[in-house]
């Protein structure tokens, strides 16, 4: 099963990953960032549907709050009446969660494969040659240098920068499709997960190697802006009070 | 309400932080891999647990009372690990007079007393320099240290003070991102090879940059080694090298099936170099013809070594090949016996009378080479 891994996803990306580092002037920070866009752009189709389902439940909003403010004692009769406008509408709650789910895989071999590339004990380095192939673009390009800008991209951010673009870059874009419910309690979940997420990367960032907190810091960006052209703006990120508005701003 | 809802943010930063110190994201972590050295009777060997230790090979029992133990700082966060940790020895250690170096991966080099264990002095006494990962050398009273800083250190053997001072000022540029092989000193000049694929030749005096440099694409993988004014070392690009000292090409070059990892050994006109693809080649070491070879089916790590008439290889499976250097060259890649240890094998070994000295993972095996068993074998872990 591990070897399937390896052979299928790990190493063609871990291979890709250490290609372009040599293409791009030996600059791993660069081929981090490359690739994060070349694998966002190859799992378009599945973020476009992600962003359109988000979309979709978006424009349900007012109508879902109608809803609530009418059925809200009745949590059952609500539940029905919120499952009829999902059928009505061509609507699947859950829409937007699939295609995460199946770009989870590469998500993971990509942090895999920024660990192994950057092999920062000598065990890795020995390591990483069973998982390279034989062209000559990446054998000219072993060992990588970890050096990118300031940091050192396998050790932690000391200063502390990445974990505030990684957190706040994760809020805005959490922010952009959290929308705003006319139940106290749901909302008041909301706020906290809003707050919690971007909290919980940026405390992760501090930890983790700096390679993977740029990783995640260009891919929360390339998802700001791929919302805000897919769903035509900046969303609910306006909003601060659920009875303010009932749809979110647009550009 | 708001009260239990900030105890529940910092509850889940609590707990983000304790799960992340925890998982082991950063690969494998550094344990070492120490060779051995033999003087006088006493194997020399560092421990995974970070100690050097002295074995009689007589009594096979440890020497030191009290084995120095070197430790740094925990890196496993506020849920796991000790406040330190036992710090990693990549390098074999070298016996010299009455002293024992050894560097550690924490960045220190230090000497020991060969009778006693008893630390003599570090380097530096407080603090680190760059992660010691290529093994010391030592000429001329001095040793001779490359580390992860990317910097070559001198320091006088007796008292551990640095011999080329002015080398050592922080601004100086560094030569590589960072050296994880050994330097070899030959006639006053200390070569070196980068990981981005320089071999610079320093002054063994006084550190300075001397006039020949040579450049190659692909980064250096193993320890250079010297044979009748020419470099040979392998690299990442597969491929074993001959260079001429002062030359600005390569003589020749010879293609593995990967990374020529262990630094190569040459004897009587023959490269006998070790690749990671499993394969020990035999390469003539004027032309880069290939002379044979043999495949052992495992990655080889460590570097050969010769001991009278007979050439000892070991692979990464924990396999010891014993081949004849004085039979016909056509039969010369064929293992005169095969010795089978139960652990890999991924350090430097030495040899002496007959016997093998090799670490295999947390063990000591010493293999009798011409009768081909392992004669003895010794646990490396810390009683309790």
């Amino acid at each position: 099963m591990l070897e399937i891994w390896y052979l299928i996803i790990l190493n063609p990306i871990l291979n890709v990953l250490v290609a372009l580092s040599h293409i791009l002037a030996g600059e791993f920070g660069l081929a981090i960032i490359a690739l994060t866009v070349i694998v966002r752009l190859a799992s378009w189709p599945l973020n476009k549907r992600q962003l359109k389902s988000t979309k979709a439940l978006q424009d349900l909003q007012p109508k879902m709050q109608e809803l609530q403010k009418k059925h809200g004692k009745n949590q059952q009769k609500l539940q029905q009446e919120m499952m009829k406008l999902y059928k009505e509408a061509g609507v699947n709650p859950l829409g937007c969660l699939w295609p995460m789910l199946v770009q989870f895989p590469i998500w993971i071999a990509l942090y895999q494969s920024i660990m192994r590339a950057l092999a920062t004990t000598p065990e890795n380095l020995l390591a990483l040659h069973r998982h390279l192939y034989s062209w000559e673009v990446v054998r000219n390009a072993i060992p990588l240098s970890s050096r990118f800008l300031w940091l050192d991209l396998g050790s932690p951010d000391p200063y502390f920068i990445l974990a505030i673009v990684v957190g706040g870059t994760m809020w805005v874009q959490q922010k952009m499709t959290q929308a705003p419910s006319a139940d106290p309690r749901q909302q008041s979940t909301a706020r906290m997960m809003t707050l919690m997420m971007p909290l919980m990367f940026g405390i992760l960032t501090l930890m983790f190697p700096s390679g993977l907190a740029l990783f995640w810091a260009v891919s929360n960006i390339i998802g700001i802006v791929t919302q805000y052209f897919v769903t035509g703006g900046w969303g609910y990120l306006k909003i601060s009070s659920p009875f303010q508005s009932t749809a979110p701003t647009g550009k | 309400m708001k009260r239990i809802k900030i105890s529940f943010l910092i509850a889940a930063v609590l707990l983000t932080s304790l799960t992340a110190s925890c998982i082991p994201g950063q690969g494998q972590p550094a344990s070492g891999w120490s060779g051995t050295a033999f003087r006088d009777g006493v194997i020399f060997v560092g421990t995974g647990d970070g100690r050097v230790i002295a074995i009689n090979a007589t009594s096979r029992e440890e020497q030191w009372p009290n084995p120095y133990s070197f430790a740094t700082e925990g890196s496993g966060g506020l849920a796991c690990g000790p406040a330190t940790v036992a710090d990693a020895i990549y390098t074999t250690p070298v016996v010299n007079g009455g002293s024992v170096y050894v560097g550690t991966y924490s960045g220190q080099m230090h000497a020991l007393s060969t009778a006693t264990g008893a630390r003599r002095w570090s380097y530096p006494e407080n603090g680190n320099i760059g992660a010691v990962v290529g093994s010391p050398v030592v000429a001329d009273e001095t040793i001779y240290i490359s580390t992860s800083d990317g910097r070559v250190y001198a320091l006088y053997i007796g008292n551990g003070d640095v011999r080329w001072q002015d080398r050592l000022e922080w601004e100086s540029e560094p030569l590589a991102d960072k050296l994880w092989t050994s330097p070899t000193v030959i006639d006053d000049t200390l070569y070196v090879c980068t990981f981005d694929g320089h071999i610079y030749a320093l002054s063994a005096e006084t550190g300075e940059l001397l006039d020949w440099a040579f450049e190659l694409e692909a980064g250096f993988a193993s320890s250079p080694v010297i044979y009748e004014e020419t470099v040979y070392v392998g690299s990442f690009d597969n491929n074993l090298y001959a260079i001429g000292i002062g030359a600005d090409e390569h003589r020749w070059r010879f293609q593995g099936g990967k990374w020529f990892w262990a630094a190569p050994l040459v004897h009587d006109g023959i490269v006998y170099a070790g690749s990671l693809d499993g394969r020990l080649y035999l390469v003539d070491a004027e032309t880069g013809g290939k002379l044979g070879e043999f495949d052992a089916g495992s990655p080889i790590v460590s570097s050969p070594v010769i001991m009278d008439d007979l050439l000892i290889v070991a692979d990464q499976s924990g396999d010891v090949y014993v081949f004849d250097l004085s039979s016909a060259l056509q039969d010369r890649a064929m293992p005169l016996m095969s010795v089978q240890l139960d652990a890999k094998v991924e350090s430097t070994f030495c040899v002496s009378e007959g016997l093998a000295y090799i670490r295999a993972e947390g063990k000591l095996y010493v293999v009798d080479v011409e009768k081909g068993w392992v004669a003895w074998e010794l646990s490396l872990t810390a009683e309790e």
